[in-house]
């Protein structure tokens, strides 16, 4: 955003100046001579040529008049170009959100290096239009756009690093797309560019990394093993040389585990607990290294939801095989309250604010059918079905209106399900199994563990409790409102529309959900191999705003200007040597 | 006095101990003494014949005459006087300007003029004019017992007349030894210092850097008696100038000297050598 010179070497011309004020010093310097007399120096008539009685410079104006001249003179000489406020390009600039950028190098924290070199390069540009884009596993934009120091400062607070990835040539694109490929791009990450980013046009590319080792996790897990809790951490060496680090894992504030863990380069180690069913959340650490986000972990208690079940099944045979198919899911909890879903072989729905009703349409003039049987495997109850080959003996019944077929075969709907206004479902299946071999097939248990899931699924609470940074948490509620808070203490209110809510958490750490039906928590932790592994981390500078011609395109020449002010300077200075009083 | 001074009077001394003041054509009148004198007088060489007229020395009857005319007739003889030489000194501040030998230069001019009047058995006294004129002391002795003398004054010879005029003999000889830098008429000054004498000599005293204007370019004068200053911007034309106007202040001198019968002369006081020639020819001096 400085003026262009279009011939710097003109400059040299500013000699001139230090030549003039020597000019007009040398002038004004009297040597003292001592005369018998003044008055033989007095007699003679003043000249207007030669100049007898010499006056000091009583008016400067002159003097700083041609300093004045001589200087834009000098600057015209040049070919000076100006970039006008309709001219400047808006600059956009990509952080590297990435966890990465919070390890500790030798001069510094990565981020805070990135922001104060940022901070030197804008304060003395002259940019109107500044645009953030934070480069995460997806790009996003930052705040929005901005025109002053302070708004940029204050948007650089929400500069996190949490990140288990960064997209940056994506994030480059992204930037480039909203400023229709004419901003200035500004990247500010711990690595190198990508190969086709390193000589782009207008991209600056200032990495401020370090090649350091580190440890960290790379993998935990919590998971039910019958009365059990089963805990996995999976602890992995990034560096080039042999290292050891501590292992503490503390439950409910209680050390119930240390460990020295030795690795050499490049190895991963897993370490497994068995914990006893009903432990509070666990935390893991490990020691000190460069990058902190990767030496922590905390892994909630598994969630153990089943599905209260009601078999109504008059025919015993069916019945049995229904109770049979349902306990092999695993998912059935006993019947202590109101089922939440019932199977049934007669028609009527069942009653209940909550219940599903899963009805078994089995008649004596059921006809076999051999296929081929269509099956929407994108919908929960259809997932790993396979009836090539199978009969499946259906009734010939119109297929019932508002339901939505699930299994066909030909025009006849085998499984077909319908959502009523209160939001409860209805399966209807068209199946005769003493005159089909569908019982004698994974087929059936198949149907009943995608039932009991389904429905679990839409039970109100969390699917999970430990994700990965990045990952949507889905959310069910029947209640009226919902409130996720983070674990920087945000309080977030999340609208509910149809009950179903996604939650995407970035930031490691626990997640506490209130909502009218139950209140529930999640953990988030930082878990990213490519991101924990820091040997590629550099720090250099690349790219260049743009070139000499392309700037010139930007920058309007303002000649005219300076050869402009230099006429009237000189108008002025011939006024002044002629009627003013300071001539000599 | 400064010693400088006493050391420059000394050598004007030994130069003047060479030469005597030449006696001018005028005749002179002083004292009786051991020079002849324009008058009649009782020494032994012959001036004229005249009637005798009562109350004349009957000494001096030529009876010889008296013999053949039967006239009474007075023999004259010229006196014999001691003659005198005022020197009338210019003490300004400007007669002893820095860098120049002009204080020194007027000094032993001064005491060769005093050692040559000794030689000629003149009388003599040394005027120093600054407020007002005021006699050396010891001036009736040998320049080198001179005393008294200060270039210290900041008036010029014209000034100090009309403080104190100095009580000059009548009709010997006065010498003027100054720079003449002073704006004023001449012809004034030398009716002052002519008048009653038997001759006066103007004897201009300058220094090189009175006759050379100083290099081209920025200078600040500053007159050495009044302190005065002023800035001019000096290239050839002004020297030019200056070269006149120092010229035409000199002849307007010459013509007043003329005009009151005086002699004008400028030296150089950086050219003492060429200063004796000079002297001699004028016929101020005479070698003893």
């Amino acid at each position: 955003m400085f003026p262009l010179l279009t011939y710097p070497l003109a400059l040299i011309g500013i000699v001139s100046l230090p030549i003039l004020a020597a000019i007009y010093l040398m002038r004004n310097r009297f040597r003292r001579k001592t005369v018998s007399s003044l008055f033989l120096w007095q007699l003679q008539e003043r000249s207007k040529e030669g100049g007898v009685k010499v006056q000091n410079i009583q008016v400067p104006l002159i003097f700083f008049l041609e300093l004045l001249i001589l200087a834009l003179l000098v600057i015209a000489a040049t070919g000076p170009r100006w970039q006008f406020g309709s001219n400047v390009r808006p600059l956009v600039i990509v952080l590297d959100d990435s966890a990465s950028m919070t390890a500790t190098t030798s001069k510094g924290v990565v981020r805070e290096l990135a922001i104060k070199a940022l901070t030197e390069a804008i304060g003395s540009q002259r940019i109107l239009n500044f645009r953030i884009i934070l480069a995460g596993q997806k790009p996003s934009l930052l705040g929005s756009p901005m025109r002053t120091m302070d708004e940029l400062q204050e948007t650089l607070e929400n500069w996190n690093c949490h990140a288990a990835a960064s997209d940056l040539p994506g994030a480059v694109a992204f930037g480039r797309e909203i400023s229709r490929d004419d901003a200035y791009v500004l990247v500010l990450t711990d690595q190198a560019p990508p190969q086709q980013l390193a000589d782009a046009p207008r991209l600056r590319w200032w990495s401020f990394g370090e090649a350091n080792g580190n440890i960290g996790f790379v993998n935990v897990a919590r998971s039910l093993a019958e009365e059990t809790d089963r805990c996995l951490f999976e602890v992995a060496n990034f560096s080039d040389s042999f290292q050891n680090t501590r292992l503490e894992v503390r439950a409910g504030g209680k050390l119930i585990q240390q460990k020295e863990i030795e690795l050499v380069t490049n190895a991963t180690k897993r370490i497994v607990l068995n914990l006893p069913k009903g432990t509070p959340a666990v935390v893991a650490t490990l020691g000190d290294d460069a990058m902190a986000a990767d030496n922590s972990a905390q892994l909630l208690s598994p969630l153990r939801k089943r599905v209260r079940v009601s078999v109504a099944i008059e025919d015993s045979d069916l019945a049995r095989l229904v109770e049979r198919s349902l306990e092999a899911t695993g998912l059935r909890a006993a019947l202590s309250t109101a089922p939440h879903l019932i199977i049934h072989d007669q028609p009527g729905a069942p009653a209940g604010s909550n219940t599903w009703a899963f009805q078994i349409h089995s008649t004596e003039g059921a006809k076999s059918l051999s296929g081929p049987f269509v099956i929407d495997s994108s919908h929960p109850l259809g997932r790993g079905l396979a009836l090539n080959g199978t009969a499946w003996a259906a009734a010939p019944v119109t297929n019932k209106s508002g339901f939505l077929p699930i299994i066909t075969s030909g025009q006849q709907a085998l499984l077909s399900v319908n959502r009523d206004i209160i939001g409860r479902h209805r399966i209807f299946m068209n199946l005769n199994p003493q005159l089909s071999t569908v019982s004698r097939t994974p087929n059936l248990p198949i149907l009943f563990y995608n039932l009991l899931h389904w429905r679990r699924a839409e039970m109100a609470g969390l699917e999970d409790v430990n994700f990965r940074p990045g990952t949507d948490v889905r959310i069910r509620t029947d209640g009226d409102f919902l409130k996720l808070t983070h674990p920087d203490g945000h309080l977030e209110e999340l609208g509910v529309g149809d009950g179903r809510i996604i939650a995407r958490a970035e930031v490691p750490g626990l997640y506490q959900v209130e909502a009218s039906d139950g209140d529930w928590e999640f953990a988030i932790n930082f878990l990213a191999a490519e991101e924990s592994d820091l040997r590629a981390g550099t720090t250099a500078k690349w790219g260049t705003w743009e070139t000499k011609a392309e700037a010139r395109r930007y920058y309007s020449s303002v000649l005219w200007l300076f050869v402009l002010l230099g006429l009237l300077g000189i108008v002025a200075h011939q006024y002044f040597v002629t009627h003013g009083r300071s001539r000599v | 006095m400064q010693a400088a001074f006493r050391e420059h009077l000394v050598r004007g001394e030994e130069l003047g101990s060479r030469y005597a003041l030449a006696t001018p054509e005028l005749a002179l009148s002083g004292h009786s003494g051991q020079q002849l004198g324009r008058r009649a007088g009782n020494s032994i060489d012959f001036q004229d014949y005249r009637e005798y007229q009562p109350g004349d020395d009957l000494r001096s009857i030529d009876w010889n005459v008296y013999a053949r005319t039967d006239k009474l007739t007075i023999k004259l003889f010229r006196e014999e006087v001691n003659p005198h030489l005022d020197i009338i000194l210019d003490c300004s501040q400007s007669m002893n300007l820095a860098e120049t030998e002009k204080g020194s230069c007027a000094l032993r001019l001064a005491a060769m003029l005093g050692m040559a009047a000794e030689n000629a058995r003149f009388t003599h006294a040394l005027w120093c004019g600054g407020e007002g004129f005021r006699r050396a002391e010891n001036d009736n002795l040998r320049p080198s017992a001179w005393d008294g003398i200060e270039y210290h004054s900041n008036r010029n010879l014209d000034e100090a007349y009309a403080i104190l005029p100095p009580r000059l003999r009548r009709a010997g000889m006065r010498v003027v030894i100054s720079d003449l830098f002073w704006p004023g008429n001449p012809t004034t000054t030398m009716r002052r210092f002519s008048e009653g004498a038997a001759t006066t000599i103007v004897i201009q005293v300058v220094a090189q850097a009175d006759i050379t204007p100083p290099e081209h370019g920025n200078i600040h004068l500053i007159d050495s008696e009044s302190g005065e200053s002023m800035q001019m911007f000096i290239d050839s034309m002004v020297e030019q100038r200056y070269r006149d106007t120092l010229k035409q202040h000199q002849e307007s001198w010459d013509a007043a000297c003329r005009g009151c019968g005086a002699r004008f002369v400028t030296l150089t006081a950086e050219q003492f050598e060429d200063m004796l020639i000079r002297l001699e020819e004028i016929e101020l001096l005479v070698p003893a």
